[in-house]
């Protein structure tokens, strides 16, 4: 039996700006994105969030994160409590990573790739950027070369493509030990051909590294091809299963509607090759 | 104009007060660049100009009161910075005008009780535009033992700052104390902006913060090389500056500016000549 990784408990999140302060106890006609939702993660399992737009897949895993308040319920990450305040355990927070869909960057960021890969490999709290130097090079370099990107290194993050900025994350998520990865909307931006080589790298990497991964995802296709097991959400959770059990047209119905699943059907790929295992 | 002749550069500096100013100018500039590398990653441009305007309110409350303006305008800095930087992140109007309306408010207020008072503290347009030239041996060495401070705190929390200036999702999720580092930050940026008033004045201090922090972005490759080269060009623009306004008898703030304007300007050049940006 696979470790524990993530296990939620009851989660409910307040809408952000919606009725009731966020982070406030949850209360009576407050605005919920998310109500008691309950899932847990094992170790190596790459799992996918889907549902429709505003159905709190994002507040969901911002919530499990502590980016976002959560107005009830309970996280334990690798068995450590996340606080009301978000706070993990440092050794415990280190092996998390998170990919969000975009970043806040706008214009020209003076910030090299290698840089920002280190950025992945240094621990919290106060340090000088020079100690461990060395060592932190040689990580970078190989995470850089693992992902394909060492070409990148001394490229401006800011003057990167799609498919090589999600490459880049991938370098940041590997460059330490992690064993929770969460990923938003990690193919949004990408073409098919880059889309499906990104998919490949992420499931190699979750295999060698040993990654619980959580991936919100539109693409129904790519899930079933590749994760090994789906939640549905639509506020509160509706399914969760096998992609061949959650993605079942009956299951879709529910979670989309109706007008959903024909078209579903007529735009799927049929016979896609599958990167499961 | 007549230039000046190279004795008449270097007997210039045989002057106490114009040793003084260059340092001044020196420690202000490196300060404002090393600061404003983060502020502009942090898009608190805007808010380094609300404070700097505000700062005149600072000193009118100091005078009305009747205490020495530079020990009320500290804490009424930090107070306001944090007030103003939490009404920014709750309110629904947006930041920039929500900061325009603080700022120009701040200052008509100002302008008024300062009227009110006949500018017991000094004339209107010193405050407004600094005076360099008038610094004392203590202001320049609370400069410098600030510029230390800030790089020193700079340094320690490199990886916060540009973790919570490239996504604040991000940041929270490598373990960054996203919130409390905001709050320092802006109580960093306070402290500085109060006590480069007098110097460099309300309405320019800003341009100390922001102009050399943008040349340097566009010009430099990494992180490392983009806050030295901020800080640098800070530094130097500030003593040019100064030795210009003391050759030409021109003010001394507007003139750093100036040169720091300048130097924007061949920055803009030199990132859009096609070798550059290939």
């Amino acid at each position: 039996m696979l470790e524990t990784v993530l296990e939620v408990r009851g989660l409910s999140v307040v809408r952000p700006g919606g009725a009731g302060r966020a982070g406030a106890e949850l209360t009576a006609g407050a605005d919920l994105a998310v109500e008691n939702v309950s899932f847990s993660l094992a170790a190596e399992s790459d799992t996918a969030l889907v549902g429709p737009n505003g159905a709190g897949k994002s507040s969901l895993v911002r919530a499990l994160l502590g980016i976002l308040p959560r107005a009830a319920g309970e996280v334990r990450v690798l068995g450590a409590p996340l606080t009301r305040a978000g706070r993990l355990p440092a050794a415990v927070r280190s092996q998390v990573a998170y990919l969000p869909q975009q970043l806040s960057v706008r214009g020209r960021f003076p910030l090299s790739v290698s840089e920002f890969v280190g950025l992945g490999w240094e621990p919290g709290g106060l340090r000088l950027p020079w100690s461990d130097r060395g060592r932190r090079a040689a990580a970078v370099q190989l995470a850089l070369e693992r992902t394909g990107s060492a070409c990148l290194a001394r490229r401006l993050i800011s003057e990167l493509s799609t498919g090589q900025w999600k490459r880049v994350l991938l370098a940041f998520c590997v460059v330490r030990p992690r064993r929770l990865l969460v990923l938003d909307e990690a193919q949004a931006g990408l073409d098919p051909q880059a889309g499906e080589q990104f998919q490949s790298l992420l499931f190699n990497l979750r295999r060698s590294e040993g990654w619980a991964v959580l991936q919100i995802s539109h693409d129904l296709e790519m899930v079933r091809r590749t994760c090994d097991r789906v939640i549905c959400l639509n506020r509160s959770l509706r399914c969760v299963g096998s992609p061949d059990h959650a993605l079942s047209p009956a299951q879709l119905e529910r979670l989309y509607g109706q007008a959903f699943v024909p078209y579903h059907h007529h735009h799927t790929v049929p016979g896609g090759h599958s990167v499961r295992s | 104009m007549v230039i000046p002749s190279a004795p008449e550069w270097f007997s210039l500096l045989e002057f106490p007060f114009m040793q003084r100013a260059l340092l001044a100018g020196l420690f202000s500039g490196g300060l404002g660049g090393l600061l404003g590398s983060v502020a502009v990653l942090r898009q608190l441009s805007f808010f380094s100009d609300a404070l700097g305007h505000a700062a005149l309110l600072g000193i009118s409350l100091g005078l009305l009161l009747g205490v020495e303006p530079m020990a009320v305008l500290i804490p009424f800095a930090v107070l306001f910075a944090l007030l103003v930087g939490e009404l920014v992140e709750r309110s629904r109007l947006p930041g920039d005008a929500l900061l325009n309306v603080i700022y120009s408010s701040s200052l008509a207020i100002a302008v008024v009780l300062l009227r009110l008072l006949k500018s017991r503290g000094g004339s209107l347009e010193q405050l407004l535009f600094g005076d360099i030239l008038g610094v004392s041996w203590a202001d320049v060495i609370v400069q410098g033992g600030l510029l230390m401070a800030v790089l020193l705190y700079l340094l320690l929390t490199r990886r916060s700052q540009i973790l919570g200036s490239l996504d604040q999702g991000l940041a929270v999720s490598q373990g960054v104390a996203v919130r409390w580092q905001r709050l320092l930050f802006v109580v960093v940026l306070a402290v500085v902006v109060a006590l480069s008033i007098r110097a460099v004045g309300v309405l320019l201090v800003s341009a100390f913060v922001v102009i050399p922090a943008c040349s340097a972005r566009l010009l430099a490759s990494d992180f490392n090389h983009y806050m030295l080269m901020a800080s640098g060009l800070g530094a130097g623009c500030g003593v040019v500056g100064l030795l210009l306004s003391g050759l030409f008898n021109l003010p001394s703030g507007p003139c750093v500016v100036i040169v720091q304007l300048l130097v924007f300007l061949v920055a803009l050049l030199l990132r859009e000549m096609p070798s550059a940006s290939a």
